[in-house]
């Protein structure tokens, strides 16, 4: 889980809660959803956050929270933002794969080193979340005073979104002194290593000019003319992605943590080309958003529709309209009681545009629910008659199981995956062998480790490298298990062949082939099942010890004697016998 | 009078006039030492014998002593190194002598110490003389050595050395004392004149037999006596394993209130696993490392085309008039990719579906208990496969109440009270709930499962069209809370101690 840093003074600063003690605050938070997990080296609160409410990812968010949870906010709240001066014009040039842009101007921001690491921090959590580690949104925020727009219409300040040639203009990225290409700071600068992998593969690469030149390389690195200190007054923030929904969502909430700070929100002109690639939503939904002009942030409500019985039924109880439109009140909503085409009683809720989480009426009800206090709703035991039951083969590997226990063996639960040297080397068999358990491999792409590649086509292995790992307990070491196999199986609709089979080794010095038939008779009789065991070869066991398991006229398993070699590579130094066969031939 | 054949025995090989030790009753009696023990002590009691107790004490070599009857003592062996030398005249390098000695390691160490101090000549500075007349013939610890070369722990003073020198031995750690307590026993006044009127064999028997119960004979002997307060052997009967002694115990719990168990693939697409539940495809949970993707075979053959339309449309676009999709991608290719699935809510999709066991009319509980893999790091409390408890409940208008109702009743069957539900978010669930309960030992407020109501993004492309609530929890954590296991590794997998499993108390 996410978390994020939450100093608490400036929580009480910004909540107006100075009274609150660390452990009020604290327990206020886990109400909200944030569980205090520890503090930070400078005592800030490490909070563990759900990562749906991504509007609180800095300190100004969860102070808003917080101010709704106190009682001492209520409905919603919406900056009003000043008339655009600035544009920002798309370029053809724009790559294909990362086509849209956002951006806002902040005006009057006064940051102190708090202020400035929580907007940092913000912008992080965001890349970290919404943003897909920069792959669908990445955040670029400049002093606005070192940005020089070229005065292409009308005298408005504009700055450009661009593709360019990786290796043509040079900048100087942030935390360096070099000047660098594009190309240069993918291979040589630490961010740059760290992020090539989102566009290296592109044919151009994103950039933002001014008239001064390139300033910015999303979704990788700002230039350092630009960069944001505790003096700077005026802020420029851009956003690129490959979803103009996403990168707009990031920026309603940066902005509203900003205007939280006294900050003013100015708007920004978006103007995208007259061509296909900025129309061309790559969701495939809400093509109107890549239109030829947008203006920015978007900062205009949501509405749903919630069914006052729909709000009752999912809480339990019966509530009154006012208390309702109270409780969304309380949740920084704001609901009015109308009446659908139906008669039925609903709300219309408007959403505030700092909220990613809304997709649905339910959403609504959560918040309703949070704002009742879940806790306080009386647990009921659902009056519904249903008859229970066990599936018939978890049924049957129980029976089987308790037969094992009864014939004297210690029931395993081993691990389901395994190593390729594991289930076939050490067994001396190899995969894709006529032999029993020697199936074609399920294996993994990246395992997590070397001893975990690939799920085991039969039990034995693990039987044996239990008694390998146990060869200082006492004996006989008589183990049974019922457990998972897999193998390729083209015939089957994911390609793998699932089934449970019954494994057992019986190790002591007096260990033979009779002991393990006699067993596996036993089992037979049980299940009413009729056993023969013709002679076949299998490496794993001794020839001419070895027989085919077969019941009811199919052959389903192998019996036998280990052989040497596989005891030797084992470290067993007694002899051992063992069967094993599929379970589903006991039905 | 009649005493048992082993008392009988002992009686008779023993005499008035001479005290016999137990080794020599026991070698004239053919029976083991133990055995002739017990039966001089029972006729002790019996007055038939007088018993005696004396302590031995016996000498032998140790190891380093016979090493040294075959190589000479160390400082014999420098001594005439350096002889050789010349060392007599005048005085040679150490190394030099030690070199020609053959001494490695202890043994030079030991040379050295003793050298000086039984007058073999002077170590100075790194040189070595040799007083010509020192004589190693005479050297009394090498004699002694010589004398206890064929004794095995003989009687201290049987042996042809002085006590002295047994002493600086034993310093040495070239000699071994033992002390043994030796029992002999006498016949009594008593014992004389029992014999003379006659001492018969008793028939005690040993063992029930057939022949003993069919014959009648049972009802004129004696049955030996046991020392029925001594432990037997251990045994080591079969066992169910305790994990999956817990997970019968919570199918139990499940069945009884009402629940259906459901089961299906390990290996299973990503629209089973994920895209069903309404994860969206970028969500970081689908791309994380702690996915086991599949090498082979990569992708599943068919997937319904029609439940794969309704879960696209509703990934793009969401359900109902209101609703609003993922702002994403959606990519049929990418949910036909084959994984270990990471939870068991890939059975509920299945079931949910109708793909499984055909459409489901509510109301209906469903449940599982089967393993899940997760590609986490290996430690005392996580394991890369583990059990997961997958319950759902299907009706009609289920509220958060009900929901909180069944998991307080699941959850007292296994002793925890007090659960407490913190308001949560899953991508597939809302209103979704963490649930906390206290442990019953340490009264920590601990994570004890997940919880919400299924999403109705989720449900309507399945076609569900009433309510369905659902919970998960590790069964490895219901165990660890219920016995308090530290390490889930000694239990489960092959890497178990069996003398663990061997000794777990079993559950019910």
């Amino acid at each position: 889980m996410p978390t994020v840093d939450i100093d608490p003074d400036e929580l009480r600063d910004l909540t107006g809660h100075d009274e609150k003690s660390d452990d009020e605050l604290i327990d206020d938070l886990f109400g909200l959803g944030l569980e205090f997990e520890g503090r930070t080296e400078e005592g800030a609160f490490e909070l563990e956050f759900a990562p749906d409410r991504l509007d609180r990812l800095s300190v100004e968010g969860v102070a808003r929270s917080m101010r709704y949870q106190y009682g001492d906010a209520r409905g919603t709240h919406v900056p009003s933002p000043n008339s655009p001066e600035w544009t920002i014009e798309v370029d053809d040039s724009v790559p294909d794969e990362r086509p849209y842009v956002t951006g806002a101007v902040i005006r009057d921001v006064d940051l102190d080193e708090e202020s400035l690491e929580s907007l940092i921090q913000l912008q992080e959590k965001l890349h970290a979340t919404m943003g897909r580690k920069r792959a669908k949104g990445a955040i670029g925020i400049h002093d606005l005073t070192m940005l020089k727009g070229t005065a292409a219409t009308e005298g408005n300040p504009t700055i450009q979104y661009v593709g360019v040639e990786p290796d043509a203009d040079r900048f100087v990225p942030l935390d360096s002194d070099a000047e660098m290409t594009p190309a240069d700071v993918l291979e040589e600068h630490q961010t740059g290593q760290t992020y090539a992998d989102l566009v290296s593969e592109y044919e151009r690469y994103p950039a933002i000019y001014d008239s001064l030149g390139l300033f910015s390389f999303p979704p990788v690195i700002n230039g350092r003319r630009t960069e944001v200190s505790t003096d700077s007054r005026d802020l420029f923030v851009e956003m690129t992605g490959t979803d103009q929904w996403t990168i707009d969502k990031m920026l309603n909430i940066v902005c509203y943590a900003l205007s939280a700070r006294g900050a003013t929100i100015e708007e920004v002109t978006v103007e995208y080309p007259d061509s296909e690639s900025a129309n061309a939503d790559s969701n495939g939904s809400r093509t109107q958003s890549g239109g030829r002009e947008l203006v920015r942030p978007d900062l205009s409500m949501k509405t749903k529709t919630v069914a006052h019985g729909r709000i009752e039924t999912i809480l339990g109880i019966g509530l009154d309209p006012d208390e309702v439109i109270d409780l969304a009140e309380r949740s920084g909503l704001e609901a009015t009681k109308e009446e659908n085409d139906d008669g039925d009683l609903v709300y219309e809720v408007t959403i505030p545009p700092y909220r990613v989480d809304v997709l649905h009426p339910l959403d609504v009800i959560d918040d309703l629910g949070r704002a009742y206090g879940f806790n306080d709703l009386e647990p009921r035991y659902p009056d519904i008659g249903t008859v229970g039951g066990r599936h018939e083969r978890s049924r049957l590997e129980r029976s089987v199981r308790e037969q094992l226990v009864g014939l004297g063996f210690e029931d395993m639960l081993n691990f389901h995956m395994i190593s390729e040297g594991e289930n076939y080397d050490r067994l001396d068999i190899t995969p894709g062998d006529d032999a029993y358990g020697a199936g074609e491999p399920a294996t993994i792409k990246e395992p997590y480790s070397e001893d975990f590649t690939m799920l085991r086509t039969w039990v034995t292995p693990s039987l044996l490298m239990v008694l390998e790992r146990n060869t200082h307990r006492s004996y006989p070491q008589n183990l049974a298990e019922i457990g998972f196999a897999a193998e390729v199986d083209e015939r089957e609709n994911t390609g793998v062949a699932e089934g449970r089979r019954v494994g057992a080794v019986l190790a002591h010095h007096e260990a033979g082939y009779e002991d393990a038939k006699a067993r596996l008779q036993a089992l037979a009789r049980n299940f009413d099942v009729d056993l023969e065991t013709p002679p076949t070869d299998h490496p794993t066991f001794i020839s001419g010890r070895t027989a085919a398991v077969v019941i009811d006229g199919e052959e389903v398993g192998v019996i036998g004697e280990v052989h040497p070699k596989v005891l030797v590579e084992h470290d067993l130094e007694v002899p051992v016998s063992a069967f094993e066969f599929d379970l589903e031939a006991l039905r | 009078m009649q005493l048992p054949a082993q008392q009988v025995a002992v009686v008779e090989a023993a005499t008035a006039d001479e005290a016999t030790s137990v080794d020599a009753l026991a070698a004239a009696t053919e029976l083991p030492p133990e055995t002739v023990t017990g039966a001089v002590f029972e006729l002790e009691d019996e007055g038939l014998l007088a018993v005696s107790e004396r302590v031995d004490e016996t000498v032998a070599l140790t190891e380093e002593g016979r090493e040294y009857v075959t190589d000479g003592l160390p400082e014999v062996r420098l001594y005439e190194a350096a002889l050789e030398a010349g060392a007599d005249a005048d005085p040679v390098s150490m190394g030099q002598v030690i070199g020609a000695s053959g001494l490695e390691g202890g043994a030079v160490d030991i040379a050295l110490s003793n050298y000086a101090r039984k007058g073999y000549g002077a170590i100075d500075s790194g040189e070595i003389t040799a007083d010509p007349d020192a004589d190693p013939d005479a050297d009394a610890e090498a004699t002694a050595l010589e004398a206890l070369a064929d004794v095995d722990d003989a009687p201290v003073d049987s042996v042809d050395v002085d006590s002295e020198t047994l002493e600086s031995l034993e310093r040495r750690g070239l000699l071994d004392r033992r002390e043994s307590t030796v029992r002999e026993a006498t016949l009594t006044e008593r014992a004389v004149t029992e014999l003379m009127a006659g001492i018969e064999t008793a028939e005690t028997v040993g063992q029930v037999t057939p022949e003993l119960l069919t014959s009648g004979e049972w009802e004129d002997v004696e049955f030996s006596e046991y020392n029925v307060e001594a432990d037997a052997e251990q045994f080591d009967g079969g066992k169910v394993h305790i994990l999956r002694q817990t997970s019968e115990r919570v199918k139990d719990v499940l069945v009884g209130m009402g629940f259906q168990e459901m089961e299906g693939p390990h290996v299973d697409a990503d629209f089973w696993i994920n895209d069903c539940l309404f994860m969206p495809q970028d969500h970081p949970a689908r791309t994380h490392w702690d996915r086991f993707a599949l090498e082979q075979p990569t992708h599943i053959d068919e997937l319904p085309a029609d439940l794969v339309e309704r879960v696209e449309r509703a990934h793009k676009e969401g359900v109902g008039d209101d609703g609003e999709g993922y702002h994403s991608p959606w990519d049929e290719d990418f949910a036909r990719a084959l994984a270990l699935r990471g939870h068991t809510t890939s059975l509920s999709t299945r079931y949910l579906s109708g793909e499984e066991i055909g459409d489901l009319e509510p109301p209906q509980r469903y449940f599982s208990v089967e393993k899940v893999y997760r590609n986490d790091t290996l430690d005392p409390t996580h394991l890369l496969e583990f059990f997961q408890i997958e319950g759902w409940v299907m009706a009609e208008d289920l509220s958060v109440r009900d929901l909180m109702g069944t998991f307080e009743e699941f959850y007292a069957q296994f002793g925890i009270e007090d659960i407490r539900f913190k308001p949560h978010y899953n991508p597939y669930t809302e209103p979704s709930f963490e649930l906390f309960g206290t442990h019953p030992t340490t009264g920590e407020l601990v994570e004890i499962g997940n919880s919400g109501i299924f999403r109705e993004e989720m449900l309507e492309p399945l076609g569900v069209e009433c309510d369905v609530m659902a919970w998960g929890l590790a069964l490895e954590r219901l165990l660890m809370l219920m016995y308090g296991f530290e390490d889930i590794r000694d239990i489960h997998g092959t890497l178990c101690d069996l003398e663990l499993l061997r000794e777990t108390e079993v559950t019910y």
